[in-house]
């Protein structure tokens, strides 16, 4: 025994190194389950704020374009109230709220850091929990993804950007609706990769690239991107494609996080189909 | 000592908001993210105890982590380093006496000194850093070479650093 803490006592240097590089290791491998995460709660507080004193003054130079965008949009929503509709019969002309329930409610929040040149890039937003945000909620801007919720604190939140390792967007052709997959490899923040896509489809250079509706997270027809370059594998089943991201990564200043109404119906759902098949 | 100790506190602070405020919002392109941030880990005093070294390493790292939402990534990249930190200097020693209280640096120790003692810590840092952060090996040259420009771009910072810290004298 006494032998055993000589030997801890002058190899004590070996065991802290151990131990220190045990503790990041199991932190970053395990930080998936970011609810449970009380470290982030805390640490988001202070790094939030830091982060939001630096964001007050950058956003003054992304005001003009922000502008531009706000009055697209005003254009888009005045085009759809109801008195932009010609009413052709004043008998049959009705709206029932009953027929449309509301399925989803956006939220505005603001950018308040960003990143687009690591290898897994994560965007953090000015709204938490007190606002109503919640874990693995969609993230987009106008009708672009953007990512989606995986980590939030009291008046902050993470958002895993479409740019990172374990991001992954099921999407199809807008032209025929087949699935594909999207995911992003590095490098270059405006393009990502198209996997498994059918043989038999036929791809053409500039081929609209949409949400597919399948997860949880991204309703259906949010705009992803654009086929770039393409290859057809001649051994491989699936061929390849890259796409041309339709949302502009550098320059996110406000987006909106998507809170799906229905979700626990859809969860509810799914668990219950889940148990009846054990 | 306390002049030392607050003097160390202050460069820990202003380098992480550096990092965090600067040098995480410049876009070079996607294959050089320079982090400046380590030459913390450069400048600590020779006679700071090794688990001191560890210890401070390991905050700094995660400090840095709660900025960017990688927890453990950093830390885990900063810990290796000031654990090869003491190895690397008896390795490249020249023998004379290191002076109580001062931090490695050009102009005490010399332009090659220096160089080795920078280069191979950053190097170091940086694999570990970009490798757990990818943690795959099929895009193994792409981040080969995130790990060497990264590399060449913290090396130019810290050695501006030291040019601007101790100018000349002549």
């Amino acid at each position: 025994m006494r032998y055993l803490l000589y030997f801890l006592r002058k190899q004590y240097i070996y065991f802290l190194f151990l131990a220190l590089e045990a503790i990041s290791l199991l932190i970053l491998f395990n930080s998936n389950d970011y609810q449970s995460n009380a470290m982030t709660r805390v640490s988001n507080g202070v790094t939030g704020s830091v982060l939001n004193i630096s964001n007050n003054i950058s956003e003054y130079f992304s005001l003009r374009r922000v502008n531009s965008i706000l009055a697209e949009d005003n254009a888009k929503l005045h085009s759809n109230r109801s008195e932009a509709f010609y009413k052709a019969d004043t008998e049959s002309f009705y709206h029932n709220d009953t027929l449309y329930k509301l399925e989803y409610r956006y939220i505005s929040a603001k950018v308040i850091n960003n990143s687009t040149n690591k290898r897994n890039n994560f965007i953090m937003l000015n709204k938490g929990y007190r606002q109503g945000i919640e874990n693995h909620m969609g993230v987009i801007m106008g009708d672009r993804i953007v990512g989606q919720v995986v980590s939030v604190s009291d008046h902050f939140c993470w958002v895993m950007s479409l740019l990172n390792k374990d991001s992954r967007i099921s999407g199809k052709f807008k032209k025929n609706d087949q699935l594909v997959n999207i995911e992003w490899s590095g490098g270059n923040y405006q393009v990502g990769e198209v996997k498994e896509i059918p043989k038999h489809v036929v791809i053409h250079k500039g081929d609209t690239i949409i949400t597919s509706g399948n997860s949880d997270i991204f309703p259906e027809g949010l705009l992803i991107g654009t086929i770039d370059q393409y290859t057809v594998a001649e051994e491989e089943n699936f061929n390849y494609a890259t796409i041309r991201f339709a949302t502009d990564f550098n320059s996110l200043s406000f987006v909106e996080v998507l809170i799906d109404m229905m979700r626990k119906e859809k969860e509810n759902l799914k668990n219950s189909f889940k148990s009846s098949e054990k | 000592m306390t002049i030392i100790f607050l003097k160390n506190i202050g460069r820990f602070i202003f380098l992480i908001l550096f990092q965090v405020l600067i040098l995480n919002n410049i876009q070079f392109s996607g294959y050089i993210n320079p982090y400046f941030y380590i030459y913390f880990i450069l400048l600590l005093p020779f006679e700071t105890p090794r688990w001191l070294l560890l210890l401070s390493a390991f905050l700094l790292g995660i400090s840095l982590d709660a900025f960017t939402n990688t927890y453990g990534l950093n830390a885990s990249a900063c810990v290796l380093m000031a654990f090869v930190r003491p190895f690397v200097i008896s390795a490249i020693s020249t023998g004379t006496e290191f002076m109580i209280g001062h931090s490695p640096s050009l102009k005490n120790q010399g332009m090659k000194w220096f160089a080795y003692y920078s280069i191979l810590l950053v190097l170091i840092h940086h694999f570990a850093l970009f490798y757990l952060e990818i943690f795959r090996f099929n895009e193994f040259f792409q981040t080969l070479l995130r790990v060497l420009l990264s590399s060449v771009f913290t090396l130019l910072l810290i050695f501006l650093a030291e040019y601007l810290s101790y100018p000349t004298e002549k």
